[in-house]
């Protein structure tokens, strides 16, 4: 339990430390929130075979984290429809900042930075109108509130930049919700999610939908691999009965794939991915089901299953340098077929990559 | 009788399903389910010929007759799950919460133009959803503005396209838990929508705890607001004042379901008993404020979060004891849902 005294604490302690980068902290390849034995929450690092580097407290449960590029500072975002997200120094769990939702917005649970770590963004609902929207923080300036724009979209949730630095790619789920109504679900008969790039300004570039059918496969999550491909996954809110597809690929300025299988290997996914990756040789992409005990691997290029990975509320998954890395509720740590650690905690859904220090 | 408590303790201390999960399903579908749609059909196709007969805004029979309509599905409404999610017939019963106006744009919509849709069961299915159900029900006949709207002549018909649409839907929905949707449940496979008798058991037990959550996070939450600004405009079915009337009979549907499905497990059982029937004291405290607009005021408040809070309570039994004495807990994230 952190009280607030603690926090107090370790926000005096933060202005004495200079920031340093990622190796002062173990050199951690992966952030995940996580549930402990006592029933409070924390935020750890943890590396490509499954050692947990650092651990540091939070004050409720976790959603996703953004790990700043170069210094050893993480975002933690509250699950949605938190209102506040807290910037972590990993190195001693010091809270450098708190960061608010302005006046009628929530955070979704995602943000990614900019390139050079100057800037956060954050997906967002301003949930009067019901409209998603993307925060802009500075970081220099103490991760101060500096504007938002249209995300183009209902419910944007994760979202990640482009390998140019440039453009966002922002996963509008299209699920309209209102924090008086926690998570209940407004207006499934009329949602229609989509994949938008933005530039980093707010600038629209570029609109992808899903064919009519589809317009209840709520797109929630991505991955980007470094010559620009994203992959989505998809979580789906139509009949139990139909069972579609629920990853996929796009590319600027191309039409979308969606990856199919059989129906039964859908099917085994419960209609659910909560999380999705590249590996690091770029030649797979992944989506994890917590409901479906399984993992499914694709292969981009032929576009088929190579592998489906029984693991019992799997969810979390980064990638590995040629696959995967997954974590689980159960507190599981490992790559795909193989020797799983076993950590006294429960993963949390996602599993954050921190980009390889230069 | 050692030997028995012996006995009886190994039985308390064994798994879950030593329990008998197909019983179960069994039991809710002929106790539960069926019946509540069956008893819906009846209240819609009354609904539709009271409509047929007396078509005013301000017909008593009408009025009557929709409330019954409206009592029928509440009783139901948590089965969000096989034939009610085919073809949105569950939104198309209750467009709630609409929380851009879509109902009343799409009614005004369809009376100013006298629709032809109106006079035809097909074309008037594939209108906007927004004008079908007991919500459309509702402002044709209870809202100021769009019981006035147009001619008498074209509302009157209106009405009658939205209790036959109703009494469709319904009779839609019955038909297939008789013919097919009750049979996949009582026998899970491989290709069907439930691979273990436990899967099913884990969908009745998701309808109870998300019919909970609806009641205490939408039905109470929406008009609660926040303190400083509370939202009683915002109370479901506030025009005909059953928003209070609503929760009243979704708890009890909801508390005979939970009955059920703690048939099995004793002393689950009688703590939800007992918490049921706390909330439901609780609701009748409420009874001289049939659409909530209390929530601006202290006590008319804090008489509406006390019974939020038991509600509550209610779901944390329910997620807590029940759900681990029946062996379908989701796991940390199976659960979460983002």
């Amino acid at each position: 339990m952190v009280t607030r005294r603690r926090m107090l604490a370790g926000l005096a302690a933060a202005s004495l430390l200079p920031r340093a980068g990622w190796s002062s902290v173990g050199t951690p390849n992966y952030l995940s929130a996580a549930r402990a034995p006592d029933g409070t929450y924390l935020l750890a690092g943890l590396t490509s075979i499954g050692d947990i580097t650092f651990t540091i407290p939070l004050p409720a449960r976790g959603h996703a984290a953004a790990a700043h590029p170069e210094r050893a500072e993480a975002v933690a975002f509250a699950r949605r429809p938190g209102t506040f997200a807290l910037v972590l120094d990993c190195r001693d769990g010091a809270i450098i900042n708190t960061l608010t939702a302005p006046e009628g917005r929530h955070f979704y649970g995602h943000g990614t930075f900019s390139t050079d770590g100057n800037t956060l963004f954050t997906s967002e609902n301003s949930y009067e109108v019901g409209e998603g929207v993307i925060g802009l923080w500075d970081v220099t300036q103490n991760y101060t509130r500096i504007g938002e724009f249209s995300s183009g979209g209902i419910g944007p949730h994760d979202l990640k930049l482009l390998p140019d630095g440039q453009t966002l790619v922002v996963a509008n789920g299209g699920i309209e919700t209102h924090p008086d109504m926690g998570r209940s679900k407004l207006n499934i008969p009329v949602m229609e999610p989509n994949l938008s790039y933005l530039s980093t300004n707010g600038t629209p570039l570029e609109q992808v939908t899903l064919p009519p059918a589809l317009h209840k496969n709520s797109i929630r999550h991505l991955a980007v691999r470094p010559d620009g491909l994203v992959a989505f996954a998809m979580q789906w809110q139509g009949p139990k009965t139909e069972a579609p597809p629920l990853l996929g690929l796009h590319r600027r300025n191309a039409t979308v794939d969606l990856l199919t299988a059989t129906e039964q290997a859908h099917r085994a996914m419960q209609g659910y991915a909560g999380s999705v990756a590249i590996s690091g040789d770029g030649h797979f992409a992944a989506i994890t089901s917590p409901r479906g005990n399984l993992a499914q691997v694709f292969d981009i290029k032929t576009g088929a299953l190579i592998v489906s990975h029984k693991l019992d509320d799997v969810c979390g998954i980064g990638p590995a340098q040629t696959g995967f890395f997954l974590t689980t509720g159960t507190g599981l740590v490992g790559r795909i077929r193989a020797e799983k650690r076993e950590h006294p905690l429960q993963w949390d859904n996602h599993l954050i990559a921190i980009a390889p220090q230069a | 009788m050692r030997l028995l408590a012996l006995t009886a303790s190994l039985l308390l201390s064994q798994p879950a399903w030593a329990l008998d999960p197909a019983t179960l399903v069994d039991t809710a579908i002929d106790a539960h389910v069926l019946p509540g749609f069956a008893a819906l059909t009846e209240a819609t196709g009354t609904l539709k010929n009271t409509a047929a007969q007396d078509c005013a805004s301000d017909s008593s029979a009408l009025r009557t007759a929709y409330h019954q309509g409206f009592d029928a599905w509440m009783a139901v409404s948590h089965l969000r799950f096989g034939p009610t999610e085919e073809g949105e017939r569950a939104f198309s019963m209750a467009f709630w919460p609409d929380t851009k106006g879509f109902t009343p744009k799409a009614l005004s919509r369809l009376i100013a133009a006298e629709d032809s849709a109106a006079v035809d069961e097909e074309a008037f299915a594939e209108v906007s959803i927004a004008a079908h159900g007991f919500f459309a029900l509702e402002f044709l006949l209870y809202d100021d503005r769009i019981q006035t709207l147009g001619s008498d002549a074209y509302r009157c018909t209106l009405i009658q396209a939205v209790t036959n649409d109703i009494d469709r839907n319904a009779t839609e929905i019955l038909n297939d838990w008789q013919n097919g949707y009750a049979d996949l449940m009582r026998t899970p496979s491989e290709d069907g929508p439930y691979t273990t008798d436990l899967a099913a058991v884990a969908e009745l037990f998701k309808a109870l705890d998300t019919g909970l959550q609806f009641n205490a996070d939408a039905r109470l939450g929406r008009p609660l607001g926040t303190f400083d600004k509370p939202r009683p405009l915002r109370a479901e079915a506030r025009r005909s004042e059953r928003s209070l009337q609503n929760i009243s009979v979704s708890l009890e549907a909801l508390e005979q379901l939970a009955a059920l499905m703690a048939a099995q497990t004793p002393s689950q059982a009688d703590g939800l008993t007992a918490a049921f029937s706390l909330t439901l004291g609780q609701a009748t405290e409420l009874e001289n404020d049939p659409a909530f607009a209390g929530v601006s005021d202290i006590q008319g408040r804090l008489r509406v979060e006390i019974l939020q809070q038991y509600i509550g309570n209610i779901r944390d039994i329910v997620l807590q004891e029940l759900g681990p004495a029946l062996d379908v807990s989701a796991g940390f994230n199976a659960l979460d849902g983002d």
